[in-house]
């Protein structure tokens, strides 16, 4: 096996973390926007989230690959993360005041 | 990783399948033997006799029992008989000390027919595989934690992977044996593609099972942390009245059933509760059984009075998101599956089952092409072979001496249900020695023949262990025993069949390995 | 599903038919255009028809599951049969299309 570069095998790692960590983060904050926005009883809301969140953690793991460097691959999460968290507490918020 | 989408995937397949494959093979086989777990019950406890009577004969027989010999209890629970579950089980709880603390449960199995007391020998039976394929043996919740990612991981797999199979549809009928490594992808890529709705659905499902496990954030989000009111939403507790006090006489149960089945137009009974029950305000719940219908109604559940035969409370109708969970769960479970279509989720478990293992094989022996003229094998691929052999042919060896342990033990000695597990562990962990002792190639044959000898004489031990052999089974009808024996008969052939092909390929290999090609999944997308 | 099964099987048949090299393989010769259009379209008609001929019988629960189920293992079968009993492969999928009326009858 040829002798790979430390920085790659930081790179793999640090992808491997985004997708894992990262990616549930994205995953639980898609399903939390989507159970907060649905119109539908609260129960049913909350398990449409849940059943659909792995969908976004697919699309988070394959990002965090097929993206072109690692440091891109923190990025799209991280954006998405925000815009996400924003997304849940603008519902979040008009649904108490 | 700078080469483009699907070399990335092909890259994210590879090591994603590899890390988590050993796991996930152990994962589908025992699921897949689970799909059987009643028959290896029965198989595993011949003493127990499977009789068909009908519910409302079984109900009235427990009722009987219960009255007998738990009528202080405040609940007693009832699981009827079904085609694959012939136990009548009843179980009963005393109140609790204290409020808010769980009473004491005891659980009895009782022959349908005449309502006596069954015991057969102290067995997990088929319920082991089942419970491993998703507790794997740890404490709880980590198993199921470890499990579910391992389903994750599954699913990433299988998207990778078919993002990265360029020829899907070219090569959707493409199988070329007896051509090395090519075969073995050939094969891997089949048996994948070929079962790939069964799969998408086994793996995805197995994710919705425990998303309330693994993905609260919405639950606690959408309910301010209170998980209990969540559940109580899902579930509905069908509302039982409080002790009354007063004594009052149980009527029949038997009649209920009837009058459930007309609630839900059709449909069985699965499981009856019945709360306080001697007292005025005694009621009695009659859960649907999961067994008759695709979708899985969670609670679905009709309440009477236990006295007067009032009907208290129904549960509402599913709302689609629910159904579409519930959808998940009974595909998943497969409870309604008859004979045919059991069969058939058995098959597809076990293309799942080929499907990581071909891919394992492909893993290793790709790389193993570059070391062949050193003859020595770096660390990583030693280690990556032992683990494939172990994890494989050592597995299947365990899952033949748990059922050699049942036989094999005496029927009354203590704690034999654990030492039938212990059996099924001590043999793994030895195999797992024995390749690390043996070359590969000399191991797969060794681990091979030994499960094609212990799966084979399966019907021979039990002829000569049990008096429900072959020769009875077949005769009375008992399809089950009789299916058990033949299917182990039927595995044996098989893995001496393995074996042999190991065997001869060794021999072949030594010209074949000038001329080989090695195949890669990159040099697939190309 | 006896009689899913059997279209199922003839479908996947047609569709193999249709391409180039397992025609080459299973009758010896290249397909023409038109033959290999109506393979094709045969295919799909037959896997079609077995859809329908599942659902029809059981619902559309029970009945979406068992196609899944005949989908899946008669491609199995097709596809396990063909490099070491082509002959085999081939003539089932004709006794298939013969028997299936007869199937029918026994459904409806």
């Amino acid at each position: 096996m040829k002798v790979l570069p430390v920085s790659y095998r930081l790179a793999v790692t640090s992808r491997v973390l985004a997708a894992v960590l990262g990616g549930y983060i994205v995953a639980a904050l898609a399903s939390v926007s989507l159970s907060l926005w649905a119109s539908m009883p609260r129960a049913d809301a909350v398990v449409t989230g849940m059943m659909t969140s792995f969908l976004a953690y697919l699309c988070a793991v394959i990002w965090c690959f097929a993206c072109r460097s690692a440091w891109r691959a923190w990025l799209g999460l991280i954006v998405t993360s925000l815009v996400l968290a924003v997304v849940s507490g603008l519902a979040y918020w008009m649904g108490h005041s | 990783m700078k080469e483009g989408f699907r070399q990335a995937m092909a890259w994210l397949h590879t090591w994603a399948g590899l890390i988590f494959g050993w796991l996930l093979f152990a994962i589908f086989l025992t699921g897949t033997l689970a799909y059987f777990k009643d028959e290896i019950s029965h198989w595993m406890q011949p003493e127990i006799p499977a009789r068909s009577v009908s519910s409302e004969a079984s109900l009235t027989l427990a009722q009987n029992y219960l009255q007998q010999h738990a009528a202080g209890a405040s609940r007693w629970l009832i699981d009827l008989p079904d085609a694959r579950e012939p136990g009548l089980s009843v179980r009963w709880q005393q109140s609790p000390a204290k409020r808010g603390e769980r009473g004491q449960f005891t659980e009895k199995l009782l022959d349908p027919q005449t309502g006596a007391e069954v015991q057969g020998r102290e067995t997990t039976g088929g319920e082991f595989f089942y419970r491993f394929h998703f507790q794997l043996q740890m404490p709880y919740p980590w198993g199921r934690w470890l499990s579910t990612i391992a389903a994750m991981v599954m699913f990433v797999a299988l998207i990778s992977g078919i993002i990265t199979h360029k020829k899907i549809f070219k090569d959707f009928f493409t199988f070329r044996p007896r051509k090395g490594q090519r075969s073995w992808l050939d094969g891997h890529n089949a048996v994948g593609v070929l079962v790939l709705p069964f799969h998408l659905m086994i793996t995805y499902s197995s994710l919705v099972i425990f998303m309330s496990m693994v993905m609260p954030a919405s639950i606690l989000a959408s309910y301010n942390c209170d998980v209990r009111a969540f559940f109580d939403e899902v579930f509905p507790a069908s509302s039982t009245p409080e002790l009354a006090g007063k004594p009052a006489q149980l009527a029949p149960l038997a009649p209920l059933l009837e009058r459930a089945r007309e609630q839900w137009s059709g449909g069985r009974v699965g499981r009856l509760t019945v709360n306080h029950p001697g007292d005025a305000h005694a009621s009695v719940v009659l859960v649907r059984d999961g067994a008759d219908r695709v979708v899985h109604d969670f609670g679905s559940a009709v309440t009477f009075n236990g006295v007067t035969g009032h009907l208290l409370a129904t549960t509402p109708e599913q709302s689609l998101p629910r159904a579409i969970a519930g959808s998940f769960y009974g595909l998943h479970m497969g409870h309604f599956a008859g004979p045919v279509l059991r069969w058939l989720y058995f098959i597809c478990g076990l293309a799942g089952t080929a499907m990581i293992g071909t891919g394992l094989v492909v893993w290793l022996g790709k790389r193993q092409l570059k070391h062949v003229k050193s003859g020595v094998m770096p660390f990583e691929l030693r280690l990556v072979e032992v683990l494939n052999i172990a994890g494989m042919s050592g597995l299947m060896v365990a899952v033949a001496a748990f059922f050699w342990a049942n036989r094999l033990l005496p029927v009354d000695v203590a704690g034999r249900a654990d030492w039938e597990v212990n059996s099924f562990f001590i043999v793994w962990g030895l195999s797992v020695l024995h390749a690390m002792a043996r070359r590969g190639r000399a191991a797969w044959v060794e681990q091979l023949a030994l499960a094609a000898l212990l799966f084979g004489a399966v019907p021979v031990l039990n002829a000569l262990t049990t008096p429900y052999h072959l020769g009875i089974t077949l005769v009375q009808g008992d399809w089950a025993m009789a299916g058990f024996d033949l299917t182990c008969l039927g595995s044996g052939l098989f893995f001496a069949w393995a074996a042999w092909k190991m065997q001869r390929s060794g021999t072949a290999e030594a010209v074949i390995r000038q001329r080989a090609q090695p195949i890669t999944p990159e040099r697939e997308v190309n | 599903m006896l009689l899913a099964l059997l279209l199922c099987y003839g479908g996947f048949t047609a569709l193999c038919l249709s391409m180039d090299r397992h025609h080459a393989e299973l009758l010896g010769c290249k397909p023409s255009a038109r033959r290999r259009r109506g393979m094709k379209l045969g295919g799909w008609v037959l896997l079609a028809l077995s859809l329908w001929a599942a659902v029809s019988s059981t619902g559309w629960g029970l009945g979406l599951v068992e196609w899944f189920a005949v989908l899946m293992l008669s491609a199995l079968l097709l596809v396990l049969l063909m490099p070491y009993r082509p002959r085999l492969a081939l003539s089932l999928a004709g006794v298939s299309l013969l028997i299936s009326p007869v199937a029918a009858f026994a459904q409806y």
